[in-house]
C-alpha cells in the first residue's frame, strides 16, 4: 500500500494543467462552469467547438490503445486528466456517451470496419453520440425492450420509441438496443445498432423535467434507417454488448465527479457562513457530515479504481447519488425562505434551486437505487433469488 | 499509487486469520468474556510470544519486526472479527506512542518489555490526573476511569499535566500508589478498570513543549486502531447475518430471498465497504502521510463506528427472536459497537472535532 503519486504522474498532471490554462482562454473562457448535469442546454455550440479543440490536442480517448488514436494512458493518468479538467472548471463534456461508452464498446466488440469508421470522429470530437436504451416499457427492466429493427434492402429499418435519451437534440448518432428477432423474448434476439440521428424517420421530443429544463428527450423511430453494417457484435448478441458498455466505467469518472462535488459543497458552506445559518447546529452538522462523506467517497473510489468486481459500480452509484440528493436538500435549507421565489420567469432557477430539483434524478437514472441494491444483494452478497 | 496490500501484508492477514479461526473460536471468546473477567490469558500469551503481534511495528533494533501501522491495522482488523478479549489494541497504540518518543527518556525499555510480551494500556483524557516533579522525581495523582484492559497491563501511558504542562507519562500499574479496580462491563469482551493514583511514581515521555502534540497524535492513532477493529467486527457480523438469511426458511423459502431484507443488507454493504476503504487509508497515513492523520484518524473512527453500529443493530433484527437471546453472538457485536462509540466520547463530539480540523466550524 502506497498512496503517493509517482513523479511521472506529477509530470502528466502539470502537462494537463498547463494545456487547460493555455486553452480555456479567449472565447472559451466563458465556458468555465457551463454544462454538466442539469445544465446541458448551456453554450451548446461553443462546447461542441471546445470538444473539437480537445480532440485536436489528443485529450479524448486517453485510455484507448495508441493504434486507435488514444494515448494508452493508465487509469491513474485518466483520473489525473479528469481531476485537472474538473479543477479548471472546464465545461461539461458534450460527448461523454461517445468517448466513455461507445468507443470502448467498439474496441471490444466492433468489427474493424466500424472501428475505422467511428473511432476517429469520437477522438476528434466531431461526431457526437447519444444512447438509446430505455423505453417507456423498459426502464429498470431493460430486457423488456420492444423497439424493433428488420433488415430490408441492405439496411436496418427501425420502428419504436426510446426515452430518457441525453443530448439527443444535438447528437449525430445514437447507439440503440433493438429487437431484431421478431417474437423473441427478454435478453435473446436483441441487437446493438448504430443509427444516424439526422434523418426523416427520427423525431426528437424534449422532455420537460421538474426543473423546467430539458436534458432528456424521447426519440421516436418511424421507419428510420441505418446501413446493414452498422451493428456492433452479431445480430441477436445485443444484450451482451449493451452490458459490456455499462461495464466500462471503472471508477475514473467517479473520482473526477468528486471535484465538482467539492466545489458545490464549498459553495453551500460559503452561503451558510454568509447568511449565518452555519450557527444552526443542524445545518453545521449536515455540512460536516457531507464533507466527511465526500472524503469517504474519495478513499473508496481510490481503493476500487479499476475494479471489475460485480457490484463495485453499484456501491459507488448509491454513494454519490444519495450524497448529491442530500446536498440538494442541504443547499435549499441553507438558502431558507428566499429559495421559495424565482429569479426570473418562466421558471428560472438559481444554483441551489437547480441542485435541489435536479438531484432527484440522480437516484433514478443510470440504474435506480433499487436496482443497484438488487445487484449488490444478488451478485455481491449472494443472497438467494427465491 | 497502489491501494492494494502487498503480498507480505496479505500473507500476514492469512496467518493471523488462520490462527484465530483455529483458536479464538466463539466458545473461547464466550468463556473469556463471561468467566475470565474479559481476558483470554493463554491465547494472549501465544499471540504475543508465538505470533509476535504486538511487536510488529517496533524497531528491529529493539527486537520488533519494523513493519508499518498498516500491518498493525491488519492484525487489529482480524482480532476485531473475533471480539477476542485481549489487550491488543491499547498495547499497540501504546507501542506506537512509545516508538515516537523512542529517543526520549524511558521509552526504549518499555518497548523492550512489549517485545518480551508485556501488555500496556493507554488513557488519553488528560482531565483525570495531574503530575508534579520534585527534585527530578515525578509523581502522579488522580482517578482515571474506563482504562481499557487495565487489569491485564503491566504499565500505562497517561495523558496528563506535568507541572501544568501537557505531558505523556508512563506509570507502573503494579507499583506503589497505583490501584486498579476492574469494572463489570456492558460489553463483556472488553475489560475496563478504574485506575486510582496516589502520588504514584511516573516517567515523562515527552519534552515540555511537545506534550500536547504527542497526546493529540496518540489519540489519532488510537482512533485509527479503533476503526480497524470496528471494521473487522462489522464484516464478521454481516457475514454471520447473511449466512443466517440463507439458512433460515419461512413461508417455504430462505428469508434472504425477500427483497425487503435484501435491500437492507445491500445498504449495510454500502456502509461497510467505504468505511473499510477509509480505515485502510487511515492506517497508511500514520506513517505515510502524518499531516493528514489529524483529520483522517477521527474520520475513520466515525465511519467505521457507524458501520459497526448499523450492521450490529440490523443483525439482531434480521436474526429475529434468536438474535435477542443471550446464547446467540449477535448481542456481543451490538454491545461492542455501542461501547466503542461511547468510549471515544460519542459520535457528536467526534463529528465536531472533524469539522473543526477541516476548518468548517
Amino acid at each position: 500500500m502506497d498512496l503517493r503519486y509517482g513523479v511521472e504522474d506529477d509530470d502528466f498532471r502539470a502537462e494537463v494543467r498547463e494545456w487547460l490554462e493555455q486553452n480555456l482562454r479567449g472565447e472559451f473562457a466563458r465556458l468555465r462552469g457551463t454544462g454538466g448535469s442539469g445544465r446541458e442546454h448551456e453554450e451548446i455550440e461553443l462546447r461542441m467547438a471546445w470538444e473539437r479543440a480537445l480532440g485536436a490536442a489528443g485529450w479524448i480517448g486517453l485510455g484507448l490503445p495508441r493504434e486507435w488514436g488514444g494515448r494508452s494512458a493508465t487509469l491513474l493518468q485518466q483520473v489525473i486528466f479528469a481531476e485537472e479538467y474538473a479543477k479548471a472548471d472546464a465545461p461539461g463534456r458534450v460527448n461523454h456517451m461517445g468517448e466513455h461508452l461507445l468507443a470502448p464498446t467498439l474496441v471490444t466488440f466492433g468489427a474493424i470496419t466500424l472501428q475505422r469508421r467511428f473511432l476517429p470522429g469520437i477522438l476528434r470530437g466531431e461526431e457526437l453520440w447519444c444512447q438509446g436504451y430505455s423505453e417507456p416499457g423498459a426502464g429498470s427492466d431493460l430486457a423488456a425492450v420492444r423497439t424493433r429493427a428488420l433488415l430490408e434492402d441492405g439496411s436496418w429499418r427501425i420502428d419504436g420509441q426510446k426515452v430518457w435519451t441525453s443530448n439527443a437534440a444535438f447528437a449525430d448518432w445514437c447507439f440503440v438496443l433493438v429487437r431484431t428477432e421478431p417474437g423473441s423474448e427478454r435478453h435473446r434476439g436483441l441487437s446493438y445498432l448504430l443509427v444516424p440521428m439526422r434523418q426523416p424517420g427520427i423525431e426528437v421530443r424534449p422532455i420537460v423535467q421538474i426543473t423546467g429544463t430539458s436534458e432528456f428527450s424521447e426519440v421516436f423511430f418511424d421507419g428510420a434507417r441505418t446501413d446493414a453494417s452498422c451493428i456492433v457484435g452479431e445480430a441477436g448478441d445485443g444484450w451482451r454488448v449493451a452490458m459490456g458498455t455499462l461495464g466500462f466505467e471503472r471508477g475514473v469518472a467517479t473520482l473526477a465527479q468528486q471535484i465538482g462535488f467539492e466545489r458545490e459543497l464549498a459553495h453551500v458552506l460559503e452561503l451558510a457562513r454568509a447568511n449565518g445559518t452555519i450557527a444552526d447546529p443542524d445545518i453545521s452538522a449536515r455540512i460536516i457530515d457531507a464533507w466527511i462523506e465526500l472524503r469517504v467517497m474519495r478513499y473508496h473510489a481510490l481503493r476500487t479504481l479499476g475494479s471489475i468486481e460485480p457490484g463495485a459500480a453499484s456501491v459507488s452509484k448509491l454513494l454519490w447519488a444519495n450524497w448529491h440528493r442530500r446536498l440538494g436538500e442541504l443547499a435549499i435549507d441553507v438558502r431558507g425562505p428566499g429559495a421559495t421565489t424565482l429569479t426570473g420567469t418562466p421558471y428560472e432557477l438559481d444554483r441551489e434551486q437547480a441542485l435541489f430539483l435536479f438531484s432527484r434524478a440522480d437516484t433514478i437514472y443510470a440504474g435506480s437505487n433499487e436496482i443497484q441494491r438488487n445487484i449488490i444483494a444478488d451478485r455481491v452478497l449472494g443472497l438467494p433469488r427465491r | 499509487m497502489r491501494f492494494e496490500f502487498s503480498e507480505d501484508q496479505q500473507e500476514l492477514r492469512q496467518t493471523v486469520r488462520g490462527f484465530l479461526e483455529r483458536h479464538a473460536t466463539p466458545d473461547v471468546v464466550r468463556a473469556a468474556a463471561e468467566q475470565g473477567s474479559g481476558f483470554a490469558g493463554s491465547l494472549w500469551k501465544r499471540l504475543v510470544t508465538e505470533m509476535e503481534l504486538t511487536s510488529l511495528a517496533i524497531d528491529p533494533a529493539l527486537g520488533g519486526a519494523g513493519a508499518s501501522f498498516v500491518e498493525v491495522g491488519i492484525a487489529l482488523e482480524e482480532l476485531g472479527r473475533t471480539l477476542l478479549p485481549v489487550p491488543f489494541l491499547p498495547t499497540v497504540v501504546a507501542a506506537a506512542a512509545l516508538s515516537e518518543a523512542a529517543d526520549h527518556h524511558g521509552a526504549v525499555p518499555l518497548l523492550e518489555r512489549i517485545v518480551a510480551g508485556a501488555a500496556a494500556t493507554i488513557a488519553l483524557d488528560a482531565a483525570h490526573a495531574s503530575a508534579t516533579s520534585r527534585g527530578g522525581a515525578i509523581t502522579v495523582s488522580g482517578t482515571v476511569p474506563f482504562v481499557a484492559d487495565g487489569a491485564h497491563a503491566e504499565f500505562a501511558l497517561l495523558a496528563t499535566t506535568l507541572d501544568n504542562q501537557p505531558a505523556l507519562l508512563a506509570v507502573e500499574l503494579a507499583g506503589p500508589g497505583a490501584q486498579l479496580d476492574a469494572q463489570p462491563t456492558l460489553d463483556q469482551t472488553r475489560s475496563l478498570a478504574t485506575l486510582t493514583l496516589s502520588s504514584a511514581p511516573a516517567a515523562c515521555l515527552t519534552a515540555p513543549a511537545a506534550g500536547a502534540q504527542a497526546i493529540a497524535r496518540a489519540r489519532d492513532v488510537l482512533a485509527v486502531a479503533s476503526a480497524m477493529e470496528s471494521i473487522g467486527a462489522a464484516a464478521r457480523c454481516l457475514e454471520l447475518t447473511l449466512a443466517y438469511l440463507h439458512d433460515r426458511h419461512q413461508f417455504g423459502r430462505p428469508i434472504g430471498s425477500f427483497q425487503a431484507l435484501k435491500h437492507r443488507c445491500a445498504d449495510l454493504h454500502v456502509a461497510l465497504e467505504p468505511a473499510r476503504s477509509t480505515a485502510y487509508y487511515a492506517t497508511w497515513t500514520v506513517t505515510g502521510a502524518p499531516d493528514e492523520l489529524a483529520v483522517v484518524g477521527p474520520l475513520a473512527q466515525l465511519v467505521a463506528g457507524d458501520a459497526l453500529l448499523a450492521i450490529s443493530r440490523e443483525s439482531i433484527q434480521l436474526h429475529g427472536g434468536i438474535g435477542f437471546t443471550w446464547e446467540h453472538d449477535a448481542h456481543l457485536f451490538f454491545k461492542r459497537a455501542k461501547s466503542s462509540e461511547l468510549l471515544c466520547g460519542g459520535r457528536r463530539a467526534l463529528r465536531t472535532l472533524i469539522g473543526q480540523r477541516a476548518g468548517i466550524v
